[in-house]
């Protein structure tokens, strides 16, 4: 965060000569034809994903050895069984319509019917053995053959040696992750890029690891092949529905990033102090939420040292608490995995609403002892009292999301920023900020249209075969901007009569206005506590570590 | 708002289990919130503090999925009353207890009392369909000392009774008889004589979280039923030789004029 407004000072032309040079086969072709493929030309789809099939398809088969991709345009039996490529409506508009209502149950849905098969987005996971583990629409009962299919072919390919990774069809990608016991297949008509899908296949995975830990899974499937996992996922397929939504509506995930809540930094102080005096032994991460975004995060610091936490684990949790918020004025004590900080182990979650019965404010304190129950309640006790006195509360009540119109660039609609880890001697939560979608983004339609543009522009700039640093594209609504440095990744979007040197004018203001407001809309520097007596055996360090980390938090 | 209430250190724990989606959560939302609501799987354990006359009794609904079986014991450690639910239109439900509950119950107080209850009655018998209506008087009884759990009555219709389930094609598949038996049976593994015990009869219930049928009376035997147990723990506590730091209000208030 040191200073997002330094790059532009390139200036426009030299900008605009980094845009040549980047995207220089998008500049040069007609925008119209190559870059304005838009909602309703269901036709253009079928153009770009077969040719993302045959990039994929060199890259991987050279890239990557053991693993190939499977090109199949034709119906393949699959898709008979599986996917369908009858609707030739725009996939869209229908889907979202019925996707807009979040976390309905789609577990009664006929799987036969062609509304089943018109689905945006399926998502299955599977046991090695074929079981039916979930799939997000329709019960798994009435899908076994169809994962018996897809077990079929992950089985087929495997047994050359190799690994299937994805099958195109004119409207549909299906992507396939396996890991360890488990295969996740996802069947999508969004036209996200396969890189998308897997990742958004790998927040499955790392979903179920975070019920039941990677380690157990491995030893349940160790001592007993053809389990059926869900006896013990029974009850969560609500959670990992609550996933898929907010993957699809939140581009948290997309940007492997974690959106917190602009408040001003003395506040925001104020309440990790807060946490910071509240603690007990054998407590790690103490965690404020507002509106279901990031207010503050204090952490444990020796465990810290060990493994940092992912933006990743922060969604998990995130989502969790989305998922079990049905019923708000108890306190909750769960076990809970974070995989990326460590997939075998189990922190113990206290999660708590502080502004019942609103239940907007929620604090979550993650702890390594299992019975710390009582004692990690009584930090929540003294949490909930210094707020009251700060009266904090009502001043986190009060604080919002910002309209991109503060900004003060007339023609910019919406952007996503998204800062590189600055300060270099301290391992930060990777964190974005967005302004409100407004209109003309108001409607859930054009919410998910403006969201499947930054998925376009996001798949473009990292695509495996063809990376790009910056990409202009001229939709036919609106104009896309997107620009990645060491430094930050940027997605704009412009009403559509912007020109190319306004839009980057346009920029360099952005980037100014968010170097003058990162304190309010970042958290800068993540403050720690100290609560090991006894540390758990993974967290210690070299004393070294520990003082530079002194000299860090005398800084605040 | 309710801080006065949560300072206040619990006198007594009583621990829902049962498998998955019998509705424990059902029950004590009903209960406590005085409405029905659909609600998703409980993740590993929700405490709930509840006032009861100038008692405060803590409530732990638990996960029914087996997931979360290690948690198990660590909530009953130190029960007083244990409520084992399943669900009467699934007998594979009662088995579960007997399979999978029973031995987390060995780290409740030896004095423990279990019920037993069937819920999700309104399925089967026309009358725990028909309660809705005198929910309502009796509810406001069983509001007696509460603070912390707002009465919420919802405000037009409560619950239409029994509407889309079909309640014809749904067997009762768990009978009162074998309710019974169970409960027998858990006297028998606990070693307790089952002549001085509470009878089986008054501990095994049939419920309604849908329409209320039942659920006040079940929380409000056992909260009688556990007061003997609240009283002897205050007893014990003045005599405890551990030093209890939140304690300061009741038990220890007279040895420890500072706070």
């Amino acid at each position: 965060m040191e200073d997002p407004a330094e790059p532009p000072l390139p200036g426009p032309t030299a900008v605009e000569q980094s845009a040549t040079l980047e995207a220089e086969p998008n500049q040069n072709a007609d925008p119209e034809t190559e870059e304005s493929e838009d909602v309703d030309v269901s036709a253009q789809s079928a153009d770009i994903v077969p040719d993302e099939a045959n990039g994929n398809n060199g890259n991987n088969g050279t890239d990557c050895s053991g693993e190939f991709v499977v090109t199949m345009l034709a119906r393949s039996n699959l898709e008979e069984q599986a996917v369908g490529t009858e609707g030739t409506s725009s996939p869209l508009s229908e889907d979202i319509a019925e996707e807009a209502p979040p976390l309905q149950s789609h577990r009664d849905e006929d799987v036969m019917a062609e509304s089943w098969r018109q689905h945006r987005k399926h998502v299955f996971v599977l046991s090695e053995a074929g079981k039916p583990i979930y799939s997000r629409y329709g019960s798994e009962e009435a899908l076994s053959s169809t994962m018996g299919v897809m077990m079929a072919l992950v089985s087929f390919v495997q047994s050359g040696d190799n690994m299937i990774r994805s099958v195109y069809s004119e409207e549909h990608t299906v992507v396939f992750l396996q890991k360890g016991p488990l295969v996740l297949v996802c069947v999508s008509n969004s036209r996200q890029s396969e890189q998308q899908l897997r990742a958004e296949l790998l927040y499955v995975y790392y979903q179920i690891i975070s019920m039941l830990t990677q380690a157990s899974i491995a030893r349940i499937f160790e001592h007993k092949k053809n389990y059926d996992l869900r006896r013990l996922l029974a009850g969560s397929e609500k959670i990992l529905d609550g996933l898929l939504n907010l993957v699809d509506w939140d581009p948290s995930f997309l940007l492997a990033a974690v959106h917190c809540l602009p408040l001003p930094s003395s506040l925001r102080d104020s309440l990790s102090q807060t946490l910071q005096k509240a603690i007990t032994p054998n407590l790690v991460f103490s965690i404020l939420i507002a509106k279901n975004q990031l207010v503050t995060i204090v952490q444990e610091k020796t465990v810290i040292e060990d493994a940092r936490l992912e933006p990743a684990d922060v969604h998990l949790l995130l989502n969790l608490i989305g998922a079990s918020s049905a019923f708000q004025a108890g306190e909750i004590w769960t076990p809970i995995c974070l995989p990326l900080f460590n997939p075998d182990c189990y922190f113990y979650a206290y999660i708590s609403y502080l502004d019942p019965p609103e239940c907007t404010v929620c604090l979550l304190l993650l702890s390594t002892d299992k019975e710390a129950f009582y004692a990690v309640a009584e930090c929540k006790r003294r949490i909930e009292e210094a707020m009251v006195a700060q009266n904090s509360l009502s001043l986190i009540a009060k604080a919002q999301s910002y309209s991109v119109s503060q900004v003060g660039v007339s023609d910019l609609r919406h952007f996503m920023y998204k800062p590189f880890d600055v300060p270099d001697n301290h391992h930060q939560l990777t964190q974005f900020t967005s302004p409100e979608m407004e209109a003309p983004y108001s409607s859930d339609e054009e919410k998910m249209r403006l969201l499947d543009l930054y998925r376009y522009m996001h798949s473009r700039i990292h695509s495996s075969s063809r990376p790009l640093k910056l990409i202009y594209h001229v939709a036919e609504r609106e104009t896309l901007l997107a620009w990645v440095t060491s430094k930050f990744e940027l997605y704009t979007c412009f009403s559509p009569l912007v020109t190319k040197a306004c839009a980057i004018t346009a920029i360099t203001k952005l980037l100014r206005w968010i170097k003058k407001e990162e304190d309010r809309l970042f958290i800068r520097y993540p403050p720690k506590y100290s609560t090991t007596p006894n540390p758990s055996k993974s967290s210690r360090k070299s004393e070294q570590q520990d003082s530079t980390d002194n000299g860090f938090m005398s800084l605040l | 708002m309710p801080e006065v209430s949560k300072m206040k250190k619990p006198d007594v724990k009583v621990v829902i289990l049962g498998d998955t989606s019998v509705g424990k959560t059902s029950l004590l939302h009903r209960y406590t919130e005085r409405k029905f609501r659909d609600t998703i799987s409980t993740v590993g354990g929700a405490f709930y503090l509840k006032q009861w006359g100038p008692y405060n009794i803590s409530i732990w609904d638990t996960a029914g999925r087996e997931q979360f079986h290690g948690l198990g014991s660590m909530y009953c450690r130190g029960a007083a009353a244990i409520i084992l639910t399943y669900d009467v239109t699934n007998w594979q439900s009662l088995a579960e207890i007997e399979e999978r509950f029973l031995s987390l119950t060995d780290t409740a107080n030896n004095d423990c009392i279990y019920a037993i209850v069937g819920n999700k009655a309104d399925l089967t018998d026309p009358q725990a369909q028909l309660t809705v209506a005198t929910d309502g008087l009796t509810d406001d009884q069983g509001e007696g000392g509460e603070q912390r759990m707002k009465l919420q009555v919802p405000p037009a219709c409560p619950t239409p009774p029994a509407s889309p389930a079909s309640p014809s094609s749904l067997l009762k598949q768990v009978g009162h008889d074998e309710a019974t038996a169970l409960y027998g049976r858990i006297l028998r593994y606990k070693g307790l004589d089952e002549k001085s015990s509470l009878p089986a009869d008054r501990m095994c219930f049939e419920t309604s979280a849908k329409t209320g049928y039942n659920v006040d009376a079940l929380f409000e035997t056992l909260f009688d039923l556990v007061l003997p147990s609240i009283l002897r723990k205050r007893n014990e506590n003045q005599w405890s030789p551990t030093v209890d730091l939140e304690d300061y209000r009741e038990a220890n208030g007279k040895r420890r004029g500072c706070c």
